[in-house]
């Protein structure tokens, strides 16, 4: 759809066409909005091929059990059925990881966790490929599951790599220091999942010169590929992964127990193959926030500021390493919040259990010490009897403050601004001041709420996350503009995941060349490496990636003119396709000055190098850190424990807003997340069973669950070592919201709330509470 | 460029994002598939009798009206019918008629006609339970039949139903009809025969308040934790009430009801002590979750806290029940 239709079904009939918005700062519309809106925008389960096979994958029903014996005679004779695939028949690497390679592409001698695959098979049908797999007849030796992660030190290992993932003993500063005030508190943050709207799909097609095509919704498509060819015993050249429509990803969204096996089918079948996950596999397969149990102690002087944080953090990462030891660095290095700790002493520990895997989802590690360090902030307060706004207030931190590695803050750290912004933003009115207003009570509109057992409580929250990898992961990106008759192209293997990369690039160029029509080309892994999109990482490498393409672009179309004019290219401009000199003597067109030529630069943007942590957990880890600050109000019925979230009032900063309305979109997407996170998604589990995997077990938020969200305030302070100056936002508002409307519980009820989600009965107040 | 070999598969793939490596595609190929069973047969009948004697003629089919549980039983694999018998087209099952002080409800009306403001002017109990029944997409198909015959525990018309003490009228082979109280169904003291379908569902008209609360993790739509379901009957001074959601079935703490219903003055406005609501949810609740039996010891076990909790949630649905009823 071109950027013309787009904007032409905004236009309010009557008034005068105006030119459409376009560079950076407008609301320029996605261009395959009005397709998603439609419902007409292909996702990989849409894809079709002539004489197309279907794959399912036979999953563990044991979250641990020895495998006894495989049989697949049965599984293979069923009239239809093209192949069956065990461990015995990956050629190349049996381990695969997105952090490390612990993990086999078919589970051979030992599950590990309920989901776990075992083998594929291939049919002419899907159902045929469901009743094969379900055929496969494999005999067990169930096992006890490991599934208490504080188990897991002691217990047997249950992989060759120990039980213990990482470790890292964070030490800062003084170990004797004590404050005056001291407040303790255990944690405890469930198993969110990922729930993308749209389940994993794939489709695999053989290549002629013996190689594989993927055509999966990946986020990372060069591991993947990589990955892959390990896996599949090929160069990686061999293998191409074609990015689909991603229907939602706010994590690692692809199980890659069912990427590997449906290459290797289509590779052992001649055909292309196509798998299509229930439900049901994908809450089994793909990866979930990290369960975590948080114990702290903070001291803190008569005045309220803080002395010293210890705490233990324990990551439950499921059977896999997976990127579990990120997880652990972000809440190690975070677990004292965006606050001024002189001294902090931090354990924490990623380990193993036969619990559904780990690994990331937006905010991982962040998100959990936040709910843990905010609870610990509401408790100093009433301990010493200070506004809980008013405490954080004291302790804020601000550029040039040094954290708890060891990394002193240098970008923007607006902390007390952005309190100070929601904390003066006027509280929603009370259903009494507006009677003509139906009053929408916990428990929704038919729900047995009761307006006299209703009590309103208002919390904060303070929020900090890292942007790009950490620890020295090289963060690079590649992006290539081209220029011909006037329309630019932008070929970059960043995924756009929803996020709105596509919409940002042509953005960019368009703000750069002065061209209109910006078209950003599919993603396949036949372009240079973009890296995973996650932690805001396109819209500060990629992007950056795509202005120097373009400002390259730029330079080659102006060197000429310039020079024939003897001027320097900065004193032209190009605007709405015309390129004019700044005395007005030159006046022409792209289009004239390209004069049929095609022009091409490709560029890099890679930013400037982290370290890992060291044996202290010291380091400057960090590329980039964005803030936020949360006010939440809620309504509880006291009685029944039931909790609705009125009203969240946030203050972000964001650098330098490039598309207002995108900005505004992701960061309402964060806060229903978090929204989530509080009070309704955890994936259960019943001795490393999962339980309920369906979106009726699992209650995902809802419109009439999610809140006002306002937006107070978005500090636009640059940040210097970023393109644009613009920070990460998406993830953020994930990281904070679900601390702010635990605050805000415990301030409507006066219990302690030291879990999350929120269950009712921990939001009771009762006669002896 | 030379010639590769074509490999063994034609393909086209399409609707990669770009669109233009491989052109826009054939547009999407009607999906032949060579199903592993025989066609299923769909049969539409067009009167309850039909139903019945499509049902009886294929043994194996099983009857589909609003289809929110089943089809989604059908789609992840757990159920796979051999045939399927559509009650959608029946369409004397999908209103409701007056007869001697009952209304006789059809079986096929869905939840979201049941919700509108007419249905609730004659039983706005069940009118409640409709609107509290899911999301809107839900309330739209599922239907009244449905709920009693999928019979599950925390359907949000059972509860209702027991309270107003519905009876169903079952449609049989060769015109027949029995009748069976719901309650009898939902215990499993009657069952429907094969070939045998719930055809109406007679109500009382009371001509009283009635109320249905239900309480739930969340403010969105989603499944109770526990419900209560209280009507009023004057006439013959009675209050009728069924918790559901806590047990495989509604339960009826018949002793609480008549306690309570002795307390009312029906002459006066129907008025009563306050103290009377909270004992009355007491009575509830401890009827529905008694404590644990005592020990040999003569101990009393503590009952867990999610438990008690469950408790407390019942205690509280019944008293505001009672008292907006009697509001």
């Amino acid at each position: 759809m071109s950027n013309d239709t787009a904007t032409a079904t905004t236009a309010e009939p009557g008034t005068a066409p105006e030119p459409p918005p376009h560079g950076l700062g407008v609301s320029l519309l996605p261009a395959e909005a009005r397709a998603k809106t439609e419902g007409t925008f292909p996702y990989a389960a849409d894809l079709w091929a002539e004489g197309l096979l279907w794959a399912a994958v036979l999953r563990s029903p044991h979250p641990h059990a020895h495998i006894l014996s495989i049989d697949t005679t049965h599984a293979r004779e069923m009239p239809g059925v093209r192949a069956v695939i065990t461990h015995e028949d990956v050629p190349g690497a049996a381990l695969h990881g997105r952090g490390k390679a612990d993990r086999p592409v078919f589970a051979s001698e030992v599950v590990r966790h309920h989901g776990e695959p075992i083998a594929a098979v291939a049919a002419d049908h899907p159902d045929t490929a469901r009743m094969a797999a379900a055929a496969v007849i494999v005999e067990y030796e169930v096992l006890d599951p490991v599934t208490d992660p504080e188990q897991a030190f002691e217990a047997e290992p249950l992989h060759p790599d120990g039980n213990l993932i990482r470790h890292i003993p964070l030490r800062h500063g003084d170990p004797d220091a004590a404050g005056d005030i001291v407040v303790e508190g255990l944690y405890r943050i469930g198993r969110q999942d990922p729930a993308p709207i749209g389940a994993e799909a794939g489709l695999a097609v053989p290549r002629p010169d013996g190689g594989v095509e993927l055509y999966v919704a990946s986020t990372d498509p060069h591991a993947d590929r990589d990955t892959a060819a390990a896996c599949y015993g090929l160069e990686p050249e061999r293998v191409k992964v074609v990015v689909t429509g991603v229907p939602g990803a706010t994590a690692d969204r692809e199980d890659q127990g069912f990427q590997l096996p449906l290459g290797l089918l289509a590779l052992q079948t001649g055909c292309p193959v196509k798998l299509t996950a229930t439900r049901e596999e994908s809450f089994l397969g793909h990866v979930h926030r990290h369960p975590t149990l948080l114990r702290y102690r903070h001291h803190a002087d008569a005045e309220g500021k803080l002395v010293k944080v210890e705490a233990q953090i324990l990551l439950d990462a499921g059977a896999y390493a997976d990127t579990s030891s990120d997880a652990l660095a972000a809440a190690v290095s975070f677990a004292c919040g965006p606050y001024v700790v002189p001294n902090a002493f931090i354990e924490g520990w990623a380990v193993r259990t036969n619990n559904p895997p780990s690994g990331h989802v937006r905010g991982e590690g962040a998100m959990q010490v936040c709910a843990a360090y905010e609870a610990q902030m509401d408790k100093l307060a009433k301990k010493l009897g200070i506004d809980p706004a008013e405490l954080r207030l004291r302790n804020a931190m601000a550029t040039g403050d040094v954290l708890p590695t060891g990394q002193t803050v240098t970008c923007p750290a607006p902390v007390a601004e952005l309190l100070q912004a929601v904390q003066d933003f006027p509280l929603p009115a009370l259903p009494k001041d507006t009677p003509e207003d139906e009053w929408l009570l916990p428990g929704g509109p038919e729900g047995a709420g009761e307006p006299g057992a209703v009590r309103r409580g208002v919390g904060y929250a303070l929020g900090m996350v890292h942007m790009l990898g950490a620890e020295g992961a090289d963060e690079v990106s590649t992006a290539t503009v081209k220029v011909h008759d006037g329309v630019a192209t932008v070929l970059c293997a960043a995924v756009e995941t929803g996020q709105g990369f596509t919409t940002l690039a042509r953005q960019i160029v368009q703000e750069t060349l002065g061209v209109e029509e910006v078209h950003v080309a599919s993603v396949d892994t036949d372009q240079p490496p973009a890296g995973p999109g996650c932690r805001g990482r396109h819209t500060w490498v990629s992007g950056g990636a795509v202005e120097r393409a373009a400002k390259m672009v730029r330079t080659q179309l102006l060197q000429p003119l310039a020079h024939k004019f003897g001027m320097s290219t900065e004193l032209l401009q190009i605007t709405d396709g015309k390129i004019t000199s700044y005395d007005g003597v030159l006046s022409t067109t792209v289009t004239e000055a390209l004069d049929g030529k095609e022009l091409w630069a490709t560029a890099q943007c890679r930013p400037h190098p982290t370290e890992p942590l060291d044996g202290t957990g010291q380091g400057d880890a960090f590329v980039g850190l964005a803030f936020c600050a949360i006010r939440a109000v809620v309504d509880v019925d006291i009685e029944l424990g039931s909790v609705r979230v009125v009203e969240l009032a946030l203050a972000q900063d964001v650098g330098r807003v490039l598309n207002p309305a995108q900005l505004t979109a992701r960061i309402e997407a964060g806060v229903t997340q978090g929204i989530g996170v509080a009070l309704t998604e955890n994936l259960r589990t019943a001795r490393g069973l999962v339980r309920h995997p369906d979106l009726t077990g699992y209650s995902l938020p809802t419109a009439l669950d999610a809140p006002d969200i306002r937006i107070v305030k978005l500090v636009e302070e640059r940040d210097v070592v970023a393109p644009f100056g613009a920070k990460a936002v998406s993830a953020v508002p994930v990281v904070t919201s679900p601390a702010a409307v635990a605050s805000a519980v415990r301030a409507a009820t006066g219990r302690p709330v030291n879990r999350l989600p929120i269950r009712p009965q921990a939001a009771v107040v009762t006669a002896t509470q | 460029m030379p010639e590769l070999p074509r490999p063994p598969c034609q393909h086209v793939p399409y609707g990669n994002t770009g669109g233009t490596r491989w052109g826009s595609g054939k547009g999407q190929p009607v999906l032949t598939t060579h199903a592993p069973q025989a066609a299923q047969a769909v049969t539409l009948p067009a009167s309850l009798d039909e139903a019945v004697a499509a049902l009886a003629a294929m043994p194996a089919a099983v009857p589909v009206a609003g289809g929110t549980d089943l089809m989604a039983a059908v789609n992840s694999g757990q159920m796979r019918p051999a045939a399927l018998v559509g009650l959608g087209r029946i369409s004397e099952i999908r209103g409701w008629q007056y007869q001697d002080g009952h209304a006789l409800l059809g079986a096929g009306l869905t939840h979201a006609r049941m919700g509108r403001p007419d249905f609730a002017a004659l039983i706005p109990a069940l009118a409640a339970a409709a609107r509290a029944a899911g999301p809107p997409q839900i309330r739209n198909a599922g239907t009244l039949g449905g709920n009693i015959a999928s019979a599950s525990p925390t359907g949000d018309a059972l509860p209702v139903l027991a309270a107003l003490e519905a009876t169903l009228i079952i449609a049989g082979p060769g015109g027949a009809r029995r009748e069976i109280p719901v309650s009898h169904l939902l215990a499993g003291m009657e069952m429907l025969r094969g070939g045998e379908l719930i055809g109406y569902v007679r109500v009382p008209l009371l001509h009283a308040p009635q109320v249905f609360l239900k309480a739930t993790g969340r403010t969105g739509p989603g499944r109770s934790i526990a419900s209560v379901s209280l009507v009023l009957d004057p006439a013959r001074r009675g209050v009728r009430c069924a918790v559901g959601a806590i047990a495989p079935m509604p339960l009826r703490p018949l002793d609480a009801e008549q306690w309570v219903a002795s307390l009312i003055d029906w002459d006066n406005n129907r008025a009563i002590v306050p103290e009377a609501l909270t004992a009355f949810g007491e009575y509830v609740a401890a009827a529905c979750i008694p404590d644990p039996a005592p020990a040999e010891d003569g101990s009393v076990e503590q009952l867990p806290p999610a438990v008690l909790h469950l408790r407390r949630t019942v205690a509280a649905l019944a008293r505001r029940a009672l008292g907006r009823a009697l509001s």
